[in-house]
C-alpha cells in the first residue's frame, strides 16, 4: 500500500486553524497521475542503486555510504527565515550536479502565495511537540 | 530522515495545485485553452562528413498559424543540436535544460559532449514524465565516435537512423528520403536533398509551413543556415509606398570598446587568507 495514501489513525496532522479543514478525499485521491510517479521515481532509484552496490561490493559498503549521509543530513541550520543549504549532503549525494525543471522555473519563493516558515512551529515539528509540515501549503 | 525531509525547502518545478480545479472546470464544460503546437516537418539525415538537421519554420494554435518564422532546431551543445516537435514550450524548456546539463557535465569531464549523453538525457527525462511532455525530437550530432542521428518519441522511445523525420509533414517528407537517399552524399546534395523533403513538408501538410531552416554540423564545424530557403515570400506591396517623414542623419561613426572589468590572472595565488 503506498504509504503516502494511507490515512494515519493516530494523530492527525491538523490543526484547524494553521492549516484548515482537514478532507480525507484531498489525501487519497491524487490530483495528477505524475505526483505519485514522480515522488516516488527517486526513492526507487536510490534503492536500486544501493542493491547494485551491494551486489558489487558487500552490503557494508552501502550502508556506511547510508551513514554518511545521514550525518551529513543533520548540519541545518534552525528552522527559519534563512533556508539551510546542504552543501555536504548535496555533495556527496551528487545532487549538486543536478540540474532540473525545479532549480530556476517555479521558485517557491516567488510565487504569489508564498509564507515564510514560522520558526517556532518548524522548531516544534522538529522537536516532535507538533505535528504536521512547517509551512502549510496555502496562505 | 524523515526531520531531513520536513525541513528541506519546498522545491519549484511542476505543481500540480491546479489540477483538480482544471478537471472539476472540465467537468462543468469549460473547454481547455489550446496551446502553441508545432504541427511540424523536422527531418535529419547522416551524410559523408556529417549530418544534416533541416525544420520548417511554422507554429501553430489550433487553426491559427502562431509563430510564421520560428526557430525549430534548438541549440544543445556546439556540436550537437536537436529539432523539435509537439508542444513548443515543451520542446524548447527541455531541450534548454538538457543543454544546462551537458554544460555542466562538460565543465565536470573536460571534454566534449557525446551524442549518446543528451540521448540518455532527454530519454530518461521524457519517460519519467510519462509522456506528458509532449516533445518528439530529431537528434544529431558529430563527436569523437563519429556522426549520429536519432530520434526521441514523447514517451522516452528513440531510434537510431541514417535519415529521420518527425512531426506532422514527416510521413511527406519520408516518402522523399526514402525514394532519394543513399550512403556517402555530399555536403551540397545532403542540403539539397533536407531542402526538398521540407519544402514538401510544408506544400503538402497544413501544420508546417513558411520557411526552411538547415543545419549542418561537420566535425569542429558547425552551420546554421537559417531561412535557408522562402518558399512562401510575402507579395503584398503597399501602392502607395512607404514614406519616412523625418530624414535620420548620421551624427558620428565611432566604435568604443568596452573596457574588460574581469582580469584573469594566470597562476595568481589561491585566496589569501
Amino acid at each position: 500500500m503506498d504509504p503516502a495514501k494511507t490515512i494515519p489513525l493516530e494523530g492527525r496532522t491538523d490543526d484547524l486553524l494553521r492549516f484548515g479543514i482537514h478532507g480525507v478525499k484531498s489525501d487519497i485521491i491524487e490530483p495528477h497521475p505524475l505526483q505519485s510517479a514522480r515522488r516516488s521515481a527517486k526513492q526507487t532509484q536510490d534503492e536500486m542503486k544501493k542493491k547494485i552496490l551491494s551486489n558489487t561490493y558487500g552490503a557494508a559498503f552501502p550502508m556506511k555510504m547510508e551513514m554518511d549521509r545521514q550525518i551529513l543530513s543533520k548540519f541545518q541550520r534552525p528552522p527559519g527565515a534563512v533556508p539551510s543549504s546542504f552543501v555536504g549532503l548535496e555533495a556527496f549525494t551528487g545532487t549538486m550536479e543536478e540540474f532540473g525543471f525545479e532549480d530556476y522555473l517555479n521558485d517557491p519563493r516567488e510565487s504569489e502565495s508564498y509564507r515564510p516558515v514560522d520558526m517556532h512551529h518548524g522548531m516544534e515539528v522538529r522537536l516532535g511537540l507538533s505535528k504536521g509540515p512547517p509551512c502549510p501549503s496555502f496562505m | 530522515m524523515s526531520r531531513f525531509e520536513e525541513s528541506a525547502p519546498a522545491r519549484g518545478g511542476f505543481s500540480y495545485d491546479l489540477c483538480k480545479r482544471n478537471e472539476m472546470l472540465m467537468q462543468k464544460g469549460l473547454k481547455p485553452s489550446s496551446y502553441l503546437k508545432t504541427g511540424t516537418t523536422i527531418v535529419g539525415l547522416v551524410f559523408q562528413d556529417g549530418v544534416i538537421l533541416g525544420a520548417d519554420t511554422r507554429a501553430t494554435e489550433g487553426p491559427i498559424v502562431a509563430d510564421k518564422n520560428c526557430e525549430k532546431i534548438h541549440y544543445m551543445a556546439p556540436n550537437i543540436y536537436c529539432c523539435g516537435a509537439g508542444t513548443a514550450a515543451d520542446t524548447e524548456a527541455v531541450t534548454d535544460m538538457v543543454s544546462s546539463q551537458l554544460k555542466l557535465h562538460r565543465f565536470h569531464t573536460g571534454r566534449e559532449s557525446r551524442v549518446v549523453t543528451a540521448l540518455t538525457l532527454l530519454k530518461s527525462h521524457l519517460f519519467s514524465y510519462q509522456g506528458h511532455v509532449s516533445a518528439a525530437l530529431v537528434l544529431g550530432g558529430v563527436d569523437v565516435t563519429g556522426p549520429h542521428l536519432h530520434t526521441i518519441y514523447p514517451h522516452g522511445s528513440t531510434d537510431t537512423l541514417p535519415f529521420a523525420t518527425m512531426g506532422s509533414g514527416s510521413l511527406a517528407a519520408m516518402a522523399i528520403f526514402e525514394s532519394k537517399y543513399r550512403e556517402g552524399l555530399t555536403r551540397d546534395e545532403g542540403v539539397k536533398l533536407v531542402a526538398e523533403a521540407i519544402c514538401s513538408g510544408i506544400f503538402n501538410d497544413l501544420g508546417s509551413g513558411s520557411n526552411v531552416d538547415v543545419c549542418v554540423i561537420t566535425k569542429g564545424k558547425r552551420e546554421y543556415l537559417r531561412n535557408y530557403m522562402l518558399p512562401n515570400p510575402r507579395t503584398y506591396v503597399s501602392e502607395k509606398g512607404y514614406s519616412f517623414s523625418k530624414k535620420t542623419e548620421v551624427l558620428l561613426t565611432k566604435i568604443t570598446p568596452l573596457r574588460e572589468l574581469v582580469e584573469v590572472i594566470e597562476g595568481g595565488d589561491a585566496m589569501e587568507e
